[in-house]
C-alpha cells in the first residue's frame, strides 16, 4: 500500500554493506578479545571500531526503511533500534566469549517479532519493514556491545559490573564503579542512537548520496567513539584509554574532512563565508 | 523524510488473523515466563506487559503535530511521537524511580504525576508559542465543537491547514497520556528493581547493598529500552500525527495495546532469563 519515494541508484548495493558491516563488526568486537588473551586493555580500541562499522550498516538500514514514508520521522528508527538492542545486549553478556554471536541473533529474533507485529498486527504493510527492524536490533545490540568493549576493555557480564577503586593506596573492588552500575550504559546508549539516526536525517532528500551519508556516520560514530575513550579513563588504564582516543579523535578529523569534501562535491555552490569578518587594515 | 514523502496508507483496518496470532504470542511469553521463573520473575513480566500496554495506550492521546505543526498547520505538539513519548516516560520515569522504596502503588502514581506534569508544562508552554509567538488561535480540524468545552473550532481555523494550535481537548489529551506513559515506565522499573534486588546477590554471591548500584542501572535501562520500544510501535500505528483523544485514529488503540502486550512480554522475558540461573 505504501509508496517508496526514494530508490538507491548507484552506489553499493544494501546486502553487500549488511555483509561487510556484520562481519567487520563481529571481528572487531572479537578482537577485543586479544585483551584477555595478552592480559592488557590496550586492544579495547577495536570495541569502537565494532561500534562505528555496525552504525555505517544501521544507518544505511535506515535509509532502506525510511525511503517508504513511514510517517514517524527518522529519529524513531534509531530510538527503536538501540531500544531493542540494550535488551538484547544485556542478556547476551551473560555468555562470556559467546556474548557477541548470542547478542546478535536474540536482537534478530526480536528485531524480526517487533517488525512482524508493525507490519502484520499495526498493518503498516511495508515491505522492507521486517527485515529493517531485523538488523537494527542487531545493529543496536552490536554497537552498544561495541561501547562496552572500548570502555571497560571487555564485555562479558562480570567485566562490566565489577570495577576497581584505589583508595588511600588500596584498592578494592567496587560495583558502583563499572559500564552498568556507574551509569555509564545510559550514555553510551544515547551516543550510539544520536550517531545512527543523525546521518540519514541530514542527508536525505533529491540530493542523497551514499557515499556522503555513510562518510558522516563514520564521522558521527568517530565522534561518540572520541566520549567513550574520555569516559574509559575511569575503566581501564590510561594508557590504553590515550591510545583509544587517539584512534577516534585521528579518524574523526580525516572523516570529517572527507564529509566536507563530499559536501562540497554534492553543493550547487560554495561560498566559504568566515563566520568572524578579518579585522585587519583598520 | 522528505516533505514530499507519501504517508502510508496503513489506515484504521484491523488485521484479526495477526491479532490472534499476536494473542497467542503473549500467552506463549507468558507461559514461558511461568515455566522458567513462576513466582517473582512471573510477577514481574505481568507488570511489565501492564506497564507496556499502559505506554502504548497513553501514547494515543498525546497530541503529536509533527513538522506540520511547526508552520503552524496542523494542530499539536511540533515534534514526533517518540521524542514526547519518551521525554513524557523518562521525566515520570526519573520521577518514580525516586519514590521506588515507598511501594508500588505510591511510586506508580508518582511516576504518573511526573510524566503528566511534564506534558503539562510543555503543552502550555507549546500554546505560549503558538499564540504569543506565532498569532495564532487554537482550533481543531476534526471536530467542529471541542467535545469537553463545547467552543465551536471552524471559524478559528485558517484555510487551507488541518487546524493549528492546541485546543482543550489536546491539552487535557497531553495530560492524560503522559501520566499513563510515566505511570507505565514506573511500573515497568519497579517490577525490573524488585526483581533484581531480590535475586542478583544469590547470582553473583555478593552481598545485597552491594548490587544495588547495578540493580538500579539494569532495571533503568530495561525500562528505558522497553519504553522507546512501546513508544515507536506506537508511533507506526498512528502513522505521524494525531491531535489527541477525539481524533478519529484514536480509535485505532485496540491494535497498539495487542503490539504493546506483546513486544513488551517479549523483552520483559529477556530482562527476566538475566538473572535466572543456567
Amino acid at each position: 500500500m505504501s509508496v517508496k519515494v526514494e530508490v538507491i541508484e548507484g552506489g553499493t548495493p544494501h546486502n553487500t554493506i549488511l555483509i561487510t558491516g556484520l562481519l567487520g563488526t563481529l571481528v572487531c568486537l572479537y578482537l577485543t578479545y586479544l585483551n584477555v588473551l595478552t592480559n592488557t586493555e590496550m586492544f579495547a580500541f577495536f570495541g569502537g571500531l565494532a561500534a562505528i562499522i555496525a552504525l555505517i550498516w544501521g544507518s544505511h538500514t535506515i535509509k532502506v526503511l525510511c525511503s517508504y514514508g513511514i510517517g514517524t520521522g527518522v529519529p524513531s528508527a534509531g530510538m527503536i533500534a538501540f531500544g531493542s538492542g540494550v535488551i538484547a545486549m544485556l542478556f547476551a553478556t551473560r555468555f562470556g566469549i559467546l556474548a557477541p554471536i548470542v547478542a546478535l541473533v536474540l536482537a534478530a529474533v526480536i528485531g524480526f517479532i517487533l517488525g512482524y507485529i508493525s507490519n502484520n498486527i499495526l498493518n503498516m504493510k511495508i515491505p522492507a519493514m521486517v527485515q529493517a527492524l531485523t538488523e537494527m536490533a542487531a545493529v543496536g545490540a552490536l554497537s552498544l556491545m561495541g561501547f562496552a568493549a572500548l570502555i571497560t576493555g571487555g564485555f562479558t557480564f562480570e567485566g562490566l559490573t565489577t570495577g576497581t577503586v584505589s583508595m588511600l593506596g588500596m584498592t578494592i573492588s567496587s560495583n558502583q564503579i563499572s559500564f552498568i552500575g556507574g551509569g555509564l550504559i545510559a550514555v553510551a546508549f544515547l551516543l550510539g542512537a544520536i550517531a545512527i539516526q543523525h546521518p540519514f536525517n541530514a542527508t536525505l532528500g533529491p540530493g542523497w548520496k551514499q557515499d556522503r551519508m555513510l562518510m558522516l556516520t563514520a564521522e558521527c560514530g568517530f565522534l561518540s567513539m572520541i566520549v567513550a575513550a574520555v569516559m574509559s579513563f575511569a575503566l581501564i588504564s590510561a594508557g590504553s584509554a590515550i591510545l583509544s582516543l587517539i584512534i577516534a579523535i585521528a579518524g574523526w578529523a580525516y572523516t570529517y574532512n572527507q564529509y566536507i569534501d563530499l559536501s562540497k562535491r554534492d553543493a550547487a555552490a560554495w561560498l566559504d563565508a568566515k563566520p568572524i569578518p578579518d579585522t585587519e587594515g583598520h | 523524510m522528505s516533505a514530499v514523502a507519501a504517508k502510508p496508507q496503513a489506515g484504521g483496518a484491523m488485521n484479526p488473523a495477526a491479532m490472534a496470532v499476536g494473542v497467542v504470542m503473549l500467552i506463549i511469553l507468558v507461559g514461558i515466563g511461568y515455566a522458567i521463573s513462576p513466582g517473582l520473575g512471573l510477577t514481574a513480566l505481568i507488570g511489565i506487559i501492564i506497564g507496556g500496554v499502559l505506554i502504548g495506550f497513553g501514547t494515543h492521546f498525546v497530541p503529536v503535530g509533527g513538522a506540520p505543526a511547526a508552520m503552524g498547520q496542523a494542530p499539536g505538539i511540533a515534534t514526533g511521537v517518540a521524542m514526547l513519548a519518551a521525554g513524557a516516560g523518562l521525566a515520570g520515569l526519573f520521577g518514580g524511580a525516586w519514590a521506588a522504596e515507598q511501594g508500588l502503588v505510591v511510586a506508580t502514581v508518582t511516576g504518573g504525576v511526573g510524566g503528566g506534569l511534564l506534558m503539562a508544562i510543555t503543552c502550555m508552554m507549546v500554546n505560549f508559542v503558538y499564540v504569543f509567538g506565532m498569532g495564532i488561535p487554537s482550533a481543531s480540524g476534526k471536530v467542529a465543537k471541542d467535545p469537553i468545552t463545547g467552543d465551536t473550532q471552524a471559524e478559528f481555523k485558517s484555510q487551507g491547514t488541518e487546524g493549528h494550535g492546541l485546543p482543550f481537548i489536546s491539552f487535557v489529551g497531553g495530560v492524560i497520556g503522559g501520566f499513563l506513559g510515566g505511570a507505565g515506565g514506573t511500573l515497568i522499573y519497579v517490577q525490573l528493581l524488585e526483581l533484581y534486588e531480590a535475586s542478583l546477590p544469590a547470582m553473583m554471591g555478593l552481598p545485597p547493598a552491594q548490587v544495588v548500584p547495578i540493580a538500579v542501572a539494569a532495571a533503568g535501562m530495561f525500562a528505558v529500552g522497553l519504553f522507546l520500544v512501546n513508544a515507536v510501535l506506537t508511533a507506526y500505528n498512528i502513522t505521524g500525527t494525531i491531535e489527541g483523544p477525539h481524533d478519529p485514529k484514536f480509535k485505532r488503540w485496540p491494535r497498539a495495546i495487542v503490539a504493546s502486550a506483546v513486544a513488551s512480554a517479549m523483552c520483559g522475558l529477556v530482562a527476566i532469563l538475566i538473572v535466572v540461573p543456567m
